[in-house]
């Protein structure tokens, strides 16, 4: 099962070919102006790009080769825009049973009332839309997207204009929804956090193209390239060259020498763009001394320290790269109990599996 | 139910005026007729109960008018030479008959300064001395009577003193509109509309001499369109009691000098 | 009082209504969501009406209408009365010059509906002609009501083109604005008088009863 798109568009600039899972929450995440609305709007027949093809299983909805181009209305979706485009004339009853037109009025008025219930807010089905409040709209906006059993939600930075606190309730509501009804589930942010907590699949978008989607976990913690790292707002982006034989393979940093595995892309004369993240920078720790054999040991300095809630970043000067910034991020408690502090002099291990090998050619899936 | 309002909807497209069945016809009547022909159509229902329906106006216009298809079936002009013209371009059944004679009279409003000088010798002095400021007379272009009117002040000289003071009636009605509405202190007007007692009572009028200007030599005709009633009408304003009401309007009768 | 005048005004401005709302709605939608590139000639198009001289709309009217054009012509030979000088022929002419009246406040209000709002109707499997009638029409409908009293009120008044157009053609074409014209160059400021007063108060009164029901119908929008 899966959700196939190719599209190609000039106004706003779209080049896109990739495949999806089906029955999944998908995290569309890039910075403003990257076409992730654009990329929704043609999905859900909004948009004619120039040249494409959407199919979902079997079920093509969009062929310009073909002359196929399904109108949105027979495309099997629920959207949900960023501002909702609740109709401002009807009540939320009336803006659910939109989506039923096609049923006899008793029957439809029960169907509206059961999903204004499933998205909790029973009780409000007279109110007008100015007459909620944001969370309130945006769940009468997500029942009336649900309403006609869509196979595929498309949602547009539906938590942006909702303050802390009701966002959290949307979030736990959203995965019990989709837990419910299993929709495909395609989600435009450009909350990285957010989409790491709610999606199971990441697609990482910049000007137009997909620089890297698989599963979030994978995404997150393995960019493929300079461009998925900085999307992915990842600090250690360093360049090295790697030297050595097979048995011995070394990537410079610096004065140091690391340990590198022996695999194709730490080929030996090649300079690559590499990174770290910051929670697998490992801290050795003061009380006991640091022995020989732990991997890619690289003293360093404290150059700056920030605490941000429960975690502590530091920025380290490595020795002998007194302008290179190495980040590191531990617990609050481990920092403590090192007593980290500015100018002190550390040691961390780069482990060689941590070591992410970045192609800084081409951005291409992982 | 859409059916039916689709029907109502194209119903009310077709013509409301004509869609009753032969109603009066229309009649085209020189702007100084107005009293008269009201009353001779009032007459005519009265002796064969038949009605006519009147548009007043200027002579001109309604040539131009009928050149573009208006629907009158009867033309009285102040004019002969716009039915002669209608007539050539076979508008017009044939060249009519001449149905009166206008004349023309000096018009000064209660209260204006002018005097009622038929020499029109102290119209001048008001010129000079600046007592006139607006004077009234139906547009020379299309009216007859503005045209005699013209006439009858380029005969006096005093065409070119008199033209940037001037105010144009679009026919003769409106210029003895505006003779008498005190805006101008005085004009030159059908006696027609002169003698109506309406009018009569808002000012003096005096009779310029004929000599002053073109006669005018007022004729009808029939038009293409004319129905039984028109043709009807139009023999009856030929008739003794028809001219008798021309006579008592002041328009002199063709035949008796 | 002349009250087939006053008829014939009436009729004159029900029949430009019928026939001009529902070209309006349409003219109007369509100017107000297309992203064709002749949209700016077309509202000038529309806007022509509203800087022109009536007597300039008469002019060319009378050409197009009159017994000697090819429309004109056509239309006596099919229907055996003349299109100018008739009701009919100031139908045309009427409709011709309140379509600013009708179409710019039917564009402005069909554009002054929210693109996602449109876009969700398509999302909720509206057809075309449901999102039209439930979403879009509902949406704009202090634009038609603000169509119909300018042009029901604007036709009421209209005089130049009526004029040239239709003559004074008492029962067809001599409207209330014609007869009070009229009336006056017969010194009967009585009559002139009377009708004037019923023109001003039905014109005030279309006016004023249009914007106290846009009130009520957009004022709980405004708390």
């Amino acid at each position: 099962m899966s959700l196939r798109i190719a599209l190609v568009h000039d106004g706003p600039p779209l080049d896109v070919d990739l495949a999806l899972p089906a029955g999944e929450i998908v995290g569309i995440v890039g910075p403003s102006g990257s076409g992730k609305t654009s990329l929704l709007r043609a999905i859900a027949g909004l948009l004619r790009p120039r040249r494409g093809r959407i199919a979902f299983d079997h079920d093509v909805w969009l062929d310009t080769a073909h002359r196929v181009d399904r109108p949105t209305r027979e495309r099997p979706i629920g959207y949900v825009s960023q501002h909702y485009g609740l109709f401002p004339h009807l009540s939320a009853l009336g803006n659910v049973a939109c989506s039923l037109v096609g049923l006899p009025p008793a029957e439809r008025d029960a169907q509206a009332r059961a999903r204004l219930a499933q998205a909790h807010v029973a009780g409000l089905e007279d109110r007008r839309p100015r007459e909620l409040s944001g969370g309130q709209q945006q769940r009468v906006a997500m029942a009336r997207a649900l309403a006609r059993n869509p196979r595929l939600l498309l949602l547009d930075e539906p938590f942006s204009s909702v303050d802390r606190s009701t966002r959290k309730r949307l979030y736990v509501e959203l995965k019990r929804l989709h837990a419910e009804l299993a929709p495909t589930v395609l989600l435009v942010t450009h909350d990285l956090d957010e989409a790491a907590m709610l999606a199971s699949h990441l697609c990482l978008m910049q000007r137009g193209r997909i620089v890297q989607h698989g599963p979030v976990r994978e995404v997150m913690t393995r960019p493929a390239t300079s461009a998925a790292a900085r999307l992915l707002d990842l600090p250690n982006l360093f360049e090295g060259a790697i030297e050595g034989t097979s048995a011995a393979r070394r990537l410079l940093f610096g004065p140091h020498r690391l340990e590198v595995p022996d695999s194709g892309a730490f080929a030996a004369g090649r300079t690559i763009a590499w990174t770290i993240l910051p929670t697998r920078v490992l801290l050795h720790r003061v009380d006991r001394p640091s022995h020989g054999e732990r991997e890619n040991p690289v003293p360093a300095t404290i150059a700056d320290l920030v605490v941000l809630g429960d975690d502590v970043i530091a920025r380290l000067a490595p020795e002998g790269m007194p302008q290179a910034r190495l980040t590191l991020k531990v617990s609050q408690h481990v920092a403590e109990r090192n007593a980290l502090a500015v100018g002190r002099g550390v040691t961390v291990s780069l482990l060689r599996d941590a070591i992410v090998p970045l192609d800084a050619k081409e951005p291409g899936a992982a | 139910m859409r059916r039916r309002v689709l029907a109502a909807l194209l119903a009310l497209a077709v013509p409301v005026g004509s869609a009753t069945p032969s109603p009066a016809p229309t009649v085209a009547a020189a702007a100084d007729l107005r009293f008269a022909l009201a009353e001779l159509a009032d007459r005519f229902k009265a002796a064969t109960g038949r009605e006519v329906r009147i548009a007043f106006g200027s002579s001109g216009n309604f040539a131009q008018q009928i050149e573009n298809g208006a629907p009158f079936e009867l033309f009285l002009s102040a004019d002969e030479s716009y039915v002669e013209r209608l007539a050539a371009k076979r508008l017009a059944r044939d060249a009519g008959v001449l149905y009166a004679i206008g004349r023309i009279v000096l018009f000064t409003p209660l209260g204006s300064p002018l005097r009622s000088d038929p020499s029109l010798a102290d119209l001048r002095a008001s010129i000079g001395d600046g007592r006139l400021k607006r004077f009234a007379i139906a547009n020379p272009e299309h009216a007859p009577y503005g045209r005699a009117a013209r006439e009858a002040l380029e005969g006096a000289g005093l065409w070119t003193s008199i033209r940037p003071l001037l105010v144009l009636g679009e026919n003769a009605s409106q210029a003895t509109q505006f003779a008498t509405s005190g805006s101008a202190q005085g004009g030159i007007v059908p006696l027609s509309l002169a003698r109506a007692p309406e009018v009569a009572r808002l000012g003096t009028a005096v009779l310029l001499p004929e000599t002053t200007h073109r006669p005018l030599r007022q004729r009808m005709a029939l038009m293409r369109s004319a129905g039984p009633v028109a043709v009807e009408f139009y023999a009856w304003l030929q008739t003794k009691p028809a001219r008798d009401v021309f006579a008592r309007h002041g328009f002199a009768l063709p035949g008796e000098g | 009082m002349d009250w087939v005048a006053l008829r014939l005004s009436l009729a004159l401005a029900a029949v430009t209504l019928l026939v001009l709302l529902p070209a309006g709605v349409v003219a109007g939608r369509w100017l107000a969501t297309t992203r064709s590139r002749a949209r700016p000639w077309l509202e000038a198009l529309t806007a022509l009406p509203l800087v022109l001289p009536p007597t300039v709309i008469g002019y060319y009217l009378l050409v197009a209408l009159g017994a000697q054009s090819p429309l004109g012509g056509a239309f006596e030979r099919l229907f055996g009365a003349p299109l100018a000088f008739t009701f009919t022929g100031l139908v045309v002419a009427s409709v011709i010059v309140n379509i600013p009246f009708a179409v710019q406040p039917l564009q402005r209000a069909f554009a002054a509906i929210p693109q996602d709002v449109r876009e969700a109707a398509q999302c909720c499997g509206l057809t075309r002609w449901q999102a039209f009638a439930r979403i879009e029409l509902p949406l704009a409908w202090p634009g038609v009501l603000s169509a119909a009293v300018l042009t029901f009120a604007h036709t009421l008044g209209e005089f130049g083109v009526v004029l040239m157009v239709g003559g004074s053609i008492p029962g067809e074409t001599k409207t209330v604005a014609i007869a009070i014209y009229d009336r006056v160059q017969a010194f009967d400021s009585a009559g002139a008088g009377a009708m004037a007063l019923l023109l001003l108060v039905v014109s005030f009164a279309t006016v004023a009863l249009s914007y106290v029901l846009s009130e009520r119908w957009l004022a709980p929008a405004r708390r």
